[in-house]
Order: structure tokens, then C-alpha cells, then sequence
């Protein structure tokens, strides 16, 4: 079709038409994303096969001072003058041979089951057993203290190379100082960055993996260490969680990520749209007092949430001040349901959400709105468009292009919206079974599960499926909005 | 003879010196978690125990503020780096015992315990065949509260509530609760109980809500929420406008201050014909597996002594603290006997039911039962729809055991 059919075409037409092309598109990019895996692995492969080619030949070209370094690292670089890299080389493989002796190789070797040894008591003495837990942390842990040494080694025979090359050429190696100097001066970023790296490391990327090999074990109630042992299911703990049969967790599970999307499709856009709203009739001309009204939308932002949230939680209950206020005034006879009817309960978390949501809209928005040009509007005014008009046609989409970002990173803000949910109702009324909540999301139902019931294999195997969702919609919606598609329509 | 009788005394001194051996103490150091009000009593206690037993004289005890519920989370998630002695609540023993951070009691100190403590506290440590805690109160449980100038029968539900009506006054009891909705069902004569196994895991249930009594006490629950003067609720400090309450030992005082002259307290009162019922709760204190036999014998001691009868009845005693003993002994004392909320809590405890352990769904499904009862779903269901709604959580009850 060309762009002059296209354009001819009536609005639901062009939408329809515009919904064909992409998913006649997805197969296309599916295939392309595939493709692009499919080469990261054939590069990845080509490299090693060079490395392990270079490590080969180095071993058969260099001299005897390279060929000892194989074994012993370091000695290469020692022996050619660079005391202070070879004793630093030698230091690390002498440290990681004892963390494997003594430490690491005892876990490493149990990795593969978690621990056959079991707890036992000798008359009331306790005589712990093998400790899942441990093994499968220190594991993890050894197994990245290996592939450190495998490339230190493996820097260790490139210097090697290097240093013949240079010393062949005639040139002076450096020294200890030049060294020293250089971490100052052309490697100041392995200085700096050398600290974030291994807290980054240990705090981050070891929990989040040790998290995920969680979900792979039968980690629970009846497995806890020390005192029993747990091991590898395998898949089995996520074909619990996907499996539609309504006495297990699949039926649960649906029903929680459905909620939990609907709840951030509605946090996200009613608050979006009713902050612009606010915004909007403040600026509008003619309105006084704009600061105050402003004043008192922020206010709900100055009083922290843990505050103002479980306050509203109160005021909602059975007994709380709003049903106590509408019983006195004789409007109804039993307290309204806002917490114990699931319905209700959903649409007031909702509600309750955009009193507290529409204070940051309103400002985002106050500010874009004020940097849409002025002559915009004074011309659709000349062309004779109504309010209707100017806000479809300019307000919504300079407002859609500047925040779409925004809004796509507070849709998945939204689906990890724990606060809100957890303070203002824990999750309940409880009625999905398996400690499910009819208000609980996926977040909420993970920590309930760890907190509550001990279950961390399933709250594991949840946390990945959140990340999952979270990536496929960040990834799909990113490539779609108009702020990533056309960059340049408002420049 | 001399000889036999020297051999003999010989013996004996020789038997005697093997019993000294196998007491022969300890000196290392020892934690111990309570809650935070009972710190300086635990302190106390602590040293009043190491000059009662030279030989643990030279134990370092450390004791930290950690309360019932925090202790049982933490145990739980680290038994290796939590306290050797902590004090929880009945309905964690499970959790615990599943997770490997209690160590069973020795025969003889089951045995002391057994004999020394009422019935019900005994029956909530024990887990299988072998008990697990030493109880230290018998106060968790609810009876009634109420203003004497304007209830004027305290023995009958439907009386009560006529007073209320009159009075303008509100009676308030938390019937979405699982706990205290086992007034009426366990009042009635129905059972929901569950059977755990040594490890921790529930394998049975046994229940029967959905029979003739069920339907009683099912009855008797629309039937109270039908009234407009009752409110869902069981906190003292919450309620606004109190005829009467069905609350625990725990709001005595604020409900002293609330209710004035006028406070009073009772069992709870008959409805429908049947006496209520409900649960009756315990606080205990536990100890931690050990690997170390000289340790473990102390621990023992130690938490034998502080769930000791004069250490509950000082406990009591202590301002700071008041729970109700589980000892016999202690709970025969007269300073016990004069508290209005005690001894209504005695009296209550006659028709209870000493609370086991139950599957945290169980919570969540009564809730939900009680919920439906406040939106008044069941208002005007013959016997026959409310006994399958029972049928159906009878079957959801009995679906929560953790072990096949």
C-alpha cells in the first residue's frame, strides 16, 4: 500500500491497518531476534576457538620461562624482570588453590546434589548434616572464583607473549613504579571502578543468581536448612505454577497476573489522565490562587506514604472513620464492604491510588504543558477548533510523545507497586487460595509467600515470571512509542 | 562388716562424685530472646538462676529484646545465628519445628512440664508424640467485656444485645477472624483441628462444621451481624462506642480506662443454647537445637527454670509485664485469682479448645467465611444452602495439610 492509499483510509481503518503490519511484523522480528541470538553464539564459539588456538601456539613459541608460567603463574613475568606483576600472579593462583583445597572444593563437589548428608541426632546432641543453603551460595560463589582464575591465567600467558615480543624488539618492560603509576594515570578506571564492580557483584548479581537457582530447587516448608536437605527439581516448580488446574497454583497464579495487570493498566492511566486533567484546569486563564491549589495537591507528596497509607486503611475499615461518619449520619445501616469484598476492595485500592498519584501527574504535566508553543493553540483557535479539538490534536500527543517513557516505566512501577497494595491492604480479602489475596499482585503474593509461608521455591519461580512480563512489555511498548519511533515529529 | 560397710560408703561416694561429673555445668555464653518488656525481668530471673546453680555460675547470658513474633520470623530464616532461648507464640510451633529450631523436650523435663502446667498449655507444645516448648502463660484467649450500666445479663448473647440496642451502645467482635469465629462453631460442638507429625507437617484434619451444630453456630454468627449495633472488631482502642467486647487479657487496661466504674468481665454468654467456645492461646519459650551436650543441658535448665511456677507467678506480678501463668500452682495465687479479666479468662477457659496448629490458608479461608457474613450473602439461605456453604470450607479445610 502506498502512503497516498494510506492516507485515504478512515481512522479504524488506519488503526487496523496499522495493527496487520505489526503483527505480520512479529514473525520478521522474531526471526531477526533469533538471528541475532543465533550470531552472538557463533561469535562467542569463534572467539574461544582463537583464545584456546593462541593458548596453544604461545605454548608452542615461547620460550621456557612462558612454558613454566603455565604452570606456575607469574614466573614468566618474574623472571623476566616484572617482579611485582609475577609475585601478584603467583599470590592469586597460591590463594585460589587454598580457597580450593580447604573451601571452595568441598561445596563444588556437592553443587550437583546440594548435600546427601542429613541431620541427625545423637541422644539430644544435634549433628548437622550437609547445609543446602551454604552449598548452593559458596557454590555459586567458587564457580565464579573459577572463571576469575581461568582468565587470570589466561592474562597471565598473554603477558607472557607480550613481554617475549617486546624484549625481541629490543625494548626496555615496564617496572613495579611504572605500573603503580598507570593505575593513576591510563588505567585510573580500573581504580575507580574496581570497589562498585565487586560490590555490585556481591551484592546484586550473586543474590539475584542465587534467587534464580532457587526456583530450579524444592527449597520450602518441608525442605529448610539446616536442619533438612534440598536438592534440584528441574522445571518442576514452574510447571506447578503454570499448570490451569484449579487445585493448584495455575489457577491462582491467572488470576494474580490478571489483577496485577489491571491494576497497572488503571494506576497508570487514570492517574495519568486525571493529573493532566488537574494540571490543565490550573493553568487554564482565569483561575485564581493557582499556587495554593497547586500547595495542596503536593501536600499528599510531603506526608510519607507509610504514613497517609495506613492512615487511609484505617479510615476505610469496618470500624474506621468513614463508615462510623456515614452510620452516624444514617446514610447506611452496615459498614460498606471497602475491605472485605474483593471487588470493592480492588476498586478502592484504585481510587485510594490516584489521590496519591495525581499530585506527581499534575506536576510533570503543569510543566509540559506550559512548553507547548503558545502559536499551536492560537492557530487552531483562528481554524476554528473547540476545546475538544486543541486537546486531541495537540495537548495529547505533545503530552504522549514527551512522556511515553514515562508512562511505560511507571506501567511496570505499577506492577511492582508494592507499597500502595501492601499498606493498604496486605493483600486481602484472601480469597484465591494459596495465600493469595483478591487485591494481592504478583509482588505482594512473592512476599507472602517468603514471609508467611516459607516457600521460597515458588516465590523464586514468581520472581522470574514477574521479570519476564516486566521485559517482554518494557521491550514490545518501547519499540512502539512515538517518542522512540519518530524522534523528530516535535523538534 | 566395717569392710562391706566402708566398700559401700565408698560406692556411694563414687556414684555420688559421677553425678557431679554429669552435672558439671557450663561457661560458655548463652542468648536469649524475649520480648521487649520482659528484658530486665529476664535479667533478673537469669541471676537469681546462676546463684540458685554454682555450676552455671560463670555462663555469659545475653538477653535481647526481640518480640514473639520477630523471633519466630528470624529463627526460622537463620536457626544458626538465632537465640538459644526464645519465647513465641503457640501458633508459630509448626513453622518452627519445620524449619529445624526447636529441640524437643528431654523425658524428664516433659515430664515436669506435664504435671506442673495446666492441661491445654500442654497440649499446645506438644507436636506428634514429643513436646517441644516449655509454656510460660496460659492468657491468649478472649472472653467478654462490658459496660455494667448497660448490660444487665452477661450470660446471654441475644440479651446482650437487646441491652446494646437499647442503649444505643455497640457490641464488638471480630467474626471474620478465624480465631475468634471458633466461639460459635467450637461452642456449638464442631471440631477443626489438624494433626502434625514430628517434622512440622499437618497430615489430617479433622473437622465437621458441616453438620447440625455447624449450621447452629453458622445461624447464630448472621444472625448477630444482622444486628445493627454490631460492629466487626476486637481493638479496645479502635472502637468507639462500647456496650461490649469480645477481647483478650491484652486490652484489660485500656478498656479499664475506657469502661471506668463500669468495667466488667465475663465469660464469654450463651447463644442459641450453646455455651461459646473458642480458642485458648499460649506464649512459650523454646530452645535451639545444640551441638554441644554441656550447652544444651544448661539451655534446658535454664528455660525449665524460667517457665518455672514461682517465675510465672513474679512474672505476673511484674508491673511491667502481667501474663497469666500456666502453672496450676501459680494460678491458684490469690493476686491471680482478684484480676477481674484473669479470672474471666479462667472461667472462659473451661469451654475451650487449647489452639493447635493450623495451616495459614485456614486463616485466610475463615476470613473470607466471615466476610461473607458481613455482606450479609447468607441473610436469607435456608438450612440446607448454609450447610453446603459449610461443606464447601469443610472441604477447603481439610485440603490445606501439607503432607500426603
Amino acid at each position: 500500500m502506498t502512503e497516498l492509499e494510506f492516507l485515504k483510509l478512515s481512522k479504524p481503518q488506519k488503526i487496523g491497518y496499522q495493527l496487520l503490519q505489526f503483527f505480520a511484523g512479529l514473525p520478521g522480528r522474531l526471526w531477526g531476534g533469533l538471528k541475532k541470538l543465533g550470531m552472538f553464539f557463533v561469535n562467542l564459539a569463534v572467539k574461544l576457538w582463537d583464545e584456546i588456538k593462541d593458548i596453544c601456539l604461545t605454548f608452542k613459541d615461547g620460550d621456557w620461562k612462558t612454558r613454566l608460567s603455565y604452570v606456575v603463574m607469574g614466573f614468566g613475568s618474574a623472571a623476566r624482570g616484572q617482579v611485582f606483576r609475577g609475585i601478584l600472579f603467583f599470590l592469586f593462583q597460591t590463594v585460589f588453590n587454598m580457597y580450593m583445597i580447604f573451601f571452595g572444593g568441598a561445596y563444588l563437589a556437592k553443587f550437583g546434589t546440594l548435600g546427601t548428608v542429613e541431620t541427625t541426632k545423637v541422644n539430644r546432641k544435634t549433628v548437622y548434616g550437609d547445609n543446602s543453603f551454604l552449598i548452593l551460595l559458596y557454590g555459586i560463589l567458587t564457580i565464579f572464583f573459577i572463571i576469575a582464575a581461568i582468565y587470570t591465567w589466561r592474562v597471565n600467558i598473554k603477558q607472557n607473549k607480550v613481554s617475549e615480543q617486546i624484549l625481541k624488539s629490543g625494548k626496555k618492560l615496564k617496572g613495579a613504579k611504572d605500573d603503580i603509576a598507570a593505575l593513576a594515570d591510563t588505567q585510573f578506571h580500573k581504580t575507580l571502578l574496581s570497589l562498585p564492580m565487586i560490590g555490585i557483584f556481591l551484592f546484586t548479581i550473586v543474590p539475584i543468581i542465587f534467587m534464580v537457582l532457587v526456583a530450579f530447587t524444592n527449597y520450602d516448608y518441608q525442605h529448610q536448612s539446616p536442619a533438612k536437605l534440598f536438592t534440584w527439581v528441574g522445571l518442576e516448580n514452574f510447571r506447578t505454577l503454570l499448570s490451569p488446574d484449579s487445585a493448584s497454583y495455575g489457577n491462582t497464579f491467572g488470576q494474580v497476573l490478571l489483577w496485577t495487570l489491571i491494576w497497572a493498566f488503571f494506576a497508570t492511566f487514570l492517574n495519568y489522565f486525571l493529573g493532566m486533567l488537574v494540571a490543565i484546569m490550573i493553568n487554564k486563564k482565569g483561575i485564581k490562587l493557582k499556587k495554593m491549589w497547586r500547595t495542596i495537591f503536593v501536600m499528599t507528596i510531603a506526608i510519607p506514604q507509610f504514613v497517609s497509607l495506613l492512615y487511609v486503611s484505617k479510615m476505610f475499615a469496618a470500624d474506621g472513620i468513614i463508615n462510623s461518619l456515614l452510620m452516624g449520619w444514617g446514610w447506611i445501616k452496615q459498614p460498606l464492604p471497602f475491605w472485605t469484598n474483593p471487588r470493592w476492595a480492588q476498586v478502592t485500592v484504585i481510587i485510594i491510588n490516584i489521590w496519591i498519584g495525581i499530585p506527581y501527574l499534575m506536576l510533570i504535566a503543569t510543566g509540559i504543558l506550559m512548553n507547548i508553543p503558545a502559536d499551536l493553540y492560537e492557530s487552531a483557535r483562528i481554524d476554528g477548533a473547540n476545546a475538544i479539538q486543541t486537546y486531541s490534536r495537540i495537548t495529547l500527543p505533545y503530552m504522549l510523545f514527551v512522556t511515553g517513557p514515562y508512562l511505560l516505566t511507571s506501567f511496570i512501577g505499577n506492577i511492582n507497586n508494592f507499597n500502595v497494595i501492601f499498606l493498604l491492604t496486605q493483600g486481602k480479602p484472601d480469597v484465591l487460595g494459596n495465600s493469595a489475596g483478591s487485591t494481592d499482585l504478583l509482588i505482594t503474593w512473592l512476599y507472602a509467600m517468603t514471609v508467611d509461608n516459607t516457600n521460597y521455591k515458588m516465590a523464586a519461580c514468581i520472581g522470574i515470571i514477574v521479570f519476564v512480563v516486566c521485559a517482554v512489555i518494557n521491550l514490545v511498548v518501547y519499540n512502539l512509542i512515538p517518542s522512540v519511533k519518530n524522534e523528530e515529529d516535535f523538534q | 562388716m566395717k569392710k562391706f560397710l566402708a566398700m559401700v560408703l565408698c560406692l556411694i561416694m563414687a556414684l555420688s562424685m559421677l553425678n557431679v561429673a554429669g552435672a558439671e555445668g557450663y561457661d560458655g555464653e548463652i542468648v536469649i530472646w524475649v520480648a521487649e518488656n520482659a528484658v530486665d525481668f529476664t535479667a533478673a530471673q537469669v541471676e537469681t538462676f546462676k546463684a540458685a546453680n554454682p555450676e552455671y555460675a560463670n555462663m555469659t547470658v545475653t538477653i535481647e529484646a526481640v518480640g514473639e513474633g520477630d523471633a519466630a520470623t528470624n529463627m526460622i530464616t537463620d536457626v544458626e545465628g538465632g537465640a538459644d532461648i526464645f519465647g513465641f507464640a503457640q501458633d508459630q510451633l509448626a513453622r518452627l519445628v519445620a524449619a529445624g529450631a526447636l529441640i524437643e523436650l528431654s523425658e524428664e523435663n516433659a515430664a515436669i512440664v506435664t504435671a506442673e502446667n495446666d492441661a491445654g498449655s500442654v497440649s499446645a507444645v506438644t507436636m506428634g508424640d514429643l513436646m517441644w516448648a516449655y509454656p510460660m502463660t496460659s492468657d491468649n484467649g478472649y472472653f467478654l467485656y462490658y459496660d455494667k450500666s448497660v448490660v444487665t445479663d452477661p450470660t446471654s448473647l441475644e440479651a446482650i444485645i437487646a441491652d446494646c440496642e437499647a442503649a444505643g451502645k455497640n457490641f464488638y467482635m471480630e467474626i471474620n477472624s478465624g480465631w475468634y469465629q471458633t466461639a460459635f462453631f467450637f461452642g456449638a460442638g464442631c471440631t477443626l483441628t489438624y494433626d502434625a507429625n514430628d517434622d512440622g507437617e499437618l497430615v489430617a484434619c479433622n473437622v465437621d462444621y458441616a453438620s447440625e451444630n455447624g449450621v447452629t453456630a453458622f445461624k447464630a454468627m448472621i444472625e448477630l451481624a444482622k444486628s445493627p449495633n454490631f460492629v466487626n472488631g476486637s481493638s479496645a482502642t479502635n472502637a468507639t462506642n462500647i456496650g461490649a467486647i469480645v477481647d483478650g487479657a491484652w486490652d484489660a487496661a485500656a478498656l479499664q480506662e475506657i469502661l471506668g466504674e463500669n468495667y466488667a468481665a465475663t465469660k464469654l454468654p450463651t447463644v442459641a443454647g450453646f455455651q461459646m467456645g473458642g480458642f485458648g492461646g499460649f506464649k512459650m519459650l523454646g530452645v535451639k537445637p545444640q551441638e554441644d551436650e554441656a550447652k544444651l543441658a544448661a539451655c534446658d535448665a535454664l528455660a525449665l527454670y524460667l517457665t518455672s511456677g514461682d517465675v510465672q507467678l513474679a512474672r505476673f506480678q511484674d508491673p511491667d509485664i502481667q501474663w497469666g501463668p500456666s502453672n496450676l500452682t501459680a494460678q491458684q495465687n490469690e493476686a491471680v485469682q482478684n484480676n477481674v479479666a484473669l479470672a474471666a479468662l479462667a472461667a472462659q477457659l473451661e469451654f475451650c479448645v487449647g489452639q493447635g496448629q493450623y495451616p495459614n490458608d485456614y486463616w485466610t479461608l475463615a476470613t473470607s467465611l466471615g466476610d461473607r457474613v458481613l455482606a450479609d450473602e447468607f441473610d436469607n439461605m435456608t438450612d440446607e444452602e448454609l450447610l453446603t456453604v459449610l461443606a464447601d470450607f469443610q472441604t477447603s479445610a481439610a485440603s490445606y495439610i501439607t503432607a500426603q
